[in-house]
């Protein structure tokens, strides 16, 4: 288990959430501490990967994007982890989780329409060793994504 | 209005590959300075500063600090089905989308007619959130959850940054 925020690095990961390009120095102004003590605290979430300071682009701006839920089957349950370890290297998937239930794993990826969702299956998703078979759906309507928060994983 | 602010209200844009570049950097370190950014790139520093603050303002990347579920107290994470009977299921899912547990919602086509991802702090606080809280919005005819084991990989680097 990760430790959870203290009310110090809560206040500056709020602050961060809105806007992580602003200054250590006026965070610190904000919150009345000192620079370092952002710096230090920042540095220190970022190391202990509580925290991730990412660019996040939006959908909506892009033409042809929806989401594509990928459930996949494995041959053998013991399979499941190496399956999910090969699948978390493709670049393209942006959530890889190992399930309980409706499926073995679950891979969320970005496709252009239907006919990419095929062709992406085809060559990246059913030639990984040990995939027994898929069942996906796919996003009409991205209606909301909290991107404040994630499992970190690297 | 200016046509920056214009252009930002609606329809798509096209990044150059300098812009990408950018955001393939900022990705990685969201807190790079411009000038190592333009220093990689070798371009001006006042070009990344535009460059980023014409993307910003126009809604289209966001820099922002991403805070772990876990650390943030939820341990578990699951993926929900929702079928719907007598309501849209736009309408259901803007309703599901008002919980902040709630961090994931798509209208989908398929088995399912939404999918959502969802937190929770532990065991009774999620059948309370299935139980209480989305089984409850009107419409919801059945949910089909899916509890994540281990979640090996989770950047959603692409996102909507309404209700967000």
């Amino acid at each position: 288990m990760r430790r959870n925020l203290d009310e110090a690095d809560q206040a500056i990961v709020e602050r961060l959430s809105r806007d992580a390009r602003v200054s250590n120095r006026e965070i610190a102004e904000q919150l009345g501490v000192t620079e370092g003590t952002v710096r230090a605290r920042v540095k220190r979430m970022e190391e202990e990967k509580l925290i991730r300071i990412t660019a996040v682009t939006n959908i909506d701006r892009f033409k042809d994007a929806a989401l594509a839920y990928i459930w996949i089957e494995v041959e053998r349950s013991g399979q499941t982890k190496v399956v999910a370890e090969k699948l978390a290297a493709i670049v393209e998937l942006g959530f890889v989780g190992v399930m309980l239930g409706r499926a073995d794993i679950l891979a969320i990826t970005m496709v252009r329409n239907a006919e990419h969702l095929a062709e992406f299956l085809h060559q990246h998703i059913s030639v990984v060793e040990g995939v027994r078979g898929t069942r996906s759906t796919l996003g009409v309507n991205f209606v909301k994504h909290d991107y404040r928060m994630a499992r970190i994983v690297s | 209005m200016s046509d920056l602010s214009t252009s930002a209200a609606s329809g798509p844009i096209d990044l150059d590959t300098m812009d990408q570049a950018i955001i393939a950097l900022l990705r990685k370190d969201g807190r790079m300075p411009y000038r190592a950014i333009a220093r990689e790139l070798n371009i001006a520093e006042n070009t990344v500063r535009a460059r980023v603050r014409r993307m910003e303002e126009s809604d289209t990347m966001r820099v922002v600090a991403v805070t772990d579920i876990e650390a943030a107290g939820y341990g578990m994470l699951l993926a929900i089905g929702v079928q719907v009977e007598g309501r849209s299921p736009e309408t259901v899912a803007r309703e599901m989308a008002a919980f902040p547990e709630v961090f994931s919602v798509n209208v989908v086509v398929g088995a399912q007619d939404i999918e959502i991802l969802v937190v929770s702090r532990d065991q009774a606080a999620l059948n309370e959130l299935i139980t209480d809280k989305l089984g409850a919005v009107p419409g919801v005819r059945r949910l089909t959850p899916a509890l994540a084991l281990d979640v090996l990989k989770n950047q959603p680097d692409w996102v909507p940054f309404h209700a967000a």
